[in-house]
């Protein structure tokens, strides 16, 4: 039940900036941009998958809009609610409506509380229940993530990675919130236990009609839980469109070469490798022009690229990406020429269809 | 939260056993009118009963000024176990504080605070307490335990900061901070219960230093002045004649080994379960 009509959050301009700070007098020495003039919606019952190797400004991009991080600069609206400008009531009023599930199963519950207390925190927080009501709130908030009640009086230590994954969910559950922030919630865990969490979240959301943000490093997972998918790469989105345009028919070379390394469960399938060359840049000195050049293997990539800064526009009906060498472009061939550009715009889909 | 039952059940065997003996020192000590032969202090003859060796009448024998070194040992039990204890919780509280407000304070102020630190860790800490108490003729024992722990927070205070800093990164924070915790929630629910633990575990093994430590000075003549018994002076007593008189150092010597080492089992079985995940 997607409801495109309005947003359920609208995400303008994000930046996050971190300062690099050397000496004993911590004197600036120049700045990580950890999150770089990133905008998106998210509509309300939709889930939104963000992919991207580390470093990529996926988890800050996550946490900003939780202002578990402060923001540098952007807008970030949540129900039409201008979540920047919120004192420490409002935010907390707001945080009711948006949760977090997190990537690591560890250090993700406190190891001096039961799975009762932990659950239960949120509903004493927000004063939503007290004493046997709470108690029963907690049992039937663990039923619904599919552990047993009597689990309530245990430690986090007695767990699985599988099992507290759940109890994370359940306590994101606990404030019934509409919006969930799901930051890589299965990379931490084994194959067959990702299937299992991913199902209980997808079951969720089809029970409560919530929305998800999903982070994740693993194109293949977010696949199969995401309407549409943002590519971040060095702080910004480099190309967003539903999962179906974009593992039918990645634009963005960085796209098409994360798409390639995704395992085909089909031996008879061949399909063309694209090697990355080189690690991620570092965020706090990216390239200039396109952020993603140094690494590019789109055939028509020349000086222009380097000179630069591809739009995130449309280059088909819902389907953005920022690549002048993917026509069409708003850059036209005589600008790129007079940054230095010799080859022409051209359509590479070296890995389209092959989903 | 590990209650302390809780924690009692986590302890090794070696580690309970180590407890009861504890619990059996403190025990003589704190009833030491009751339990000791003699008045520690008292010379009954100074000619006739000094420097006797172990006897049915004297267990421990007697010291150069003819006092029972048996009822000595047993008051000296309890102020050497009162001041290891009592100047751990000075080094506690310092060092507590210290290292929380490093820690939570982070960036400029951490480092100043830490620099601080580094100076202060340079210097010997018995060389301090040397320099300092020998400054006094006769030193009072609520300053010698004052400078034991002003002397013992160092090490203290950089486990906490580190505790502080791994937990303010750590997940269960943020997620407390995502569900609208407010910051005291966050302080009392989620920071210091999980620094119970290491604090627990370096308590336990400062009282075990600071007692060697009284014992050290003691036995210099700096520490624990007559007529009051330590085991450090009583060590002292009899240090310059320790060939003959070997009872007087073996007997005190062997408590606080004891004492120390059953401290250490106990600290080091802490730390097991608490690092138990």
């Amino acid at each position: 039940m997607i409801d495109t009509s309005a947003p359920l959050l609208s995400v303008r301009n994000l930046k996050k900036s971190f300062p690099i700070k050397k000496g004993v007098f911590g004197r600036q020495v120049g700045a990580v941009q950890a999150v770089n003039d990133v905008s998106f919606d998210v509509a309300p019952g939709e889930t939104l998958g963000i992919v991207g190797e580390s470093g990529g400004g996926k988890t800050t991009a996550g946490r900003a809009i939780l202002r578990l991080i402060e923001p540098t600069s952007g807008s970030i609206k949540f129900e039409g609610r201008d979540v920047c400008a919120l004192d420490t009531r409002g935010l907390r009023a707001i945080r009711r409506e948006m949760q977090i599930i997190f990537q690591d199963p560890v250090s993700s519950l406190n190891p001096r509380m039961t799975i009762g207390a932990i659950i239960r925190e949120g509903l004493i927080i927000h004063k939503l229940a007290q004493g046997a009501a709470a108690d029963a709130r907690v049992k039937q908030l663990l039923e619904e993530v599919g552990l047993r009640k009597e689990y309530a009086t245990r430690y986090p230590h007695e767990f699985s990675g599988g099992q507290r994954q759940r109890i994370g969910v359940a306590r994101a559950l606990s404030v019934e919130p509409k919006l969930i922030i799901c930051d890589e919630p299965v990379s931490a865990l084994d194959v067959s236990v990702q299937a299992q969490v991913i199902n209980l979240l997808q079951d969720l959301q089809r029970e409560r009609n919530l929305t998800y943000m999903f982070i994740a490093h693993d194109l293949s997972v977010v696949e199969h839980i995401a309407n549409r998918v943002a590519v971040m790469y060095l702080g910004k989105i480099v190309e967003l469109a539903t999962s179906e345009d974009l593992y039918r028919e990645p634009l963005m070379p960085y796209t098409q070469a994360l798409l390639s390394a995704v395992p085909v469960a089909d031996p008879a399938a061949r399909k063309e490798r694209i090697i990355l060359q080189g690690d991620v840049p570092s965020p706090a000195n990216p390239p200039s022009g396109c952020v993603f050049h140094p690494r590019c293997h789109h055939p028509a990539k020349d000086e222009a690229c380097s000179r630069i800064v591809p739009p995130l526009e449309e280059k088909a009906p819902g389907h953005l990406a920022a690549c002048i060498k993917q026509p069409p472009t708003i850059v036209s061939w005589e600008q790129q020429q007079q940054a230095g550009g010799v080859r022409p715009p051209e359509r590479y889909l070296p890995i389209a269809a092959v989903h | 939260m590990l209650t302390p039952i809780r924690g009692f059940a986590a302890l090794s065997g070696a580690a309970r056993v180590a407890l009861a003996v504890l619990a059996a020192i403190a025990i003589v000590a704190a009833f030491a009118p009751l339990v000791a032969p003699y008045d520690p202090a008292a010379q009954p003859d100074i000619v006739g009963a000094k420097n006797l060796p172990p006897s049915a009448q004297h267990p421990f024998g007697t010291d150069p000024y003819s006092r029972d070194v048996l009822s000595r040992v047993i008051y000296g039990a309890r102020l050497s176990l009162a001041i290891g204890f009592l100047a751990t919780m000075v080094s506690l509280t310092l060092g507590v504080a210290y290292g929380a407000v490093a820690g939570y304070a982070g960036g400029f102020v951490d480092a100043l605070m830490m620099r601080i630190l580094d100076a202060l860790l340079a210097i010997p800490r018995l060389l301090l307490l040397i320099a300092i108490l020998a400054a006094w003729t006769r030193l009072s024992v609520g300053a010698l335990v004052l400078f034991l722990g002003l002397t013992g927070w160092f090490g203290l205070s950089r486990i906490v900061r580190g505790q502080v800093l791994a937990l303010t990164e750590a997940e269960f924070i943020t997620s407390a901070r995502a569900l609208g915790a407010s910051r005291r929630r966050i302080l009392a629910r989620h920071l210091l219960p999980n620094l119970i633990s290491p604090i627990a575990v370096a308590a336990t093994l400062g009282v075990a230093h600071v007692i060697v430590l009284e014992v050290g000075l003691s036995y210099l003549g700096i520490g624990v002045a007559q007529p009051e018994a330590s085991w450090g002076n009583i060590i002292h007593d009899g240090s310059d004649q320790v060939a003959t008189l070997w009872w007087m150092s073996l007997f005190p010597g062997l408590l606080m080994v004891l004492t120390v080492m059953m401290l250490n089992i106990v600290g080091e079985s802490l730390r097991d379960a608490y690092d138990r995940r």
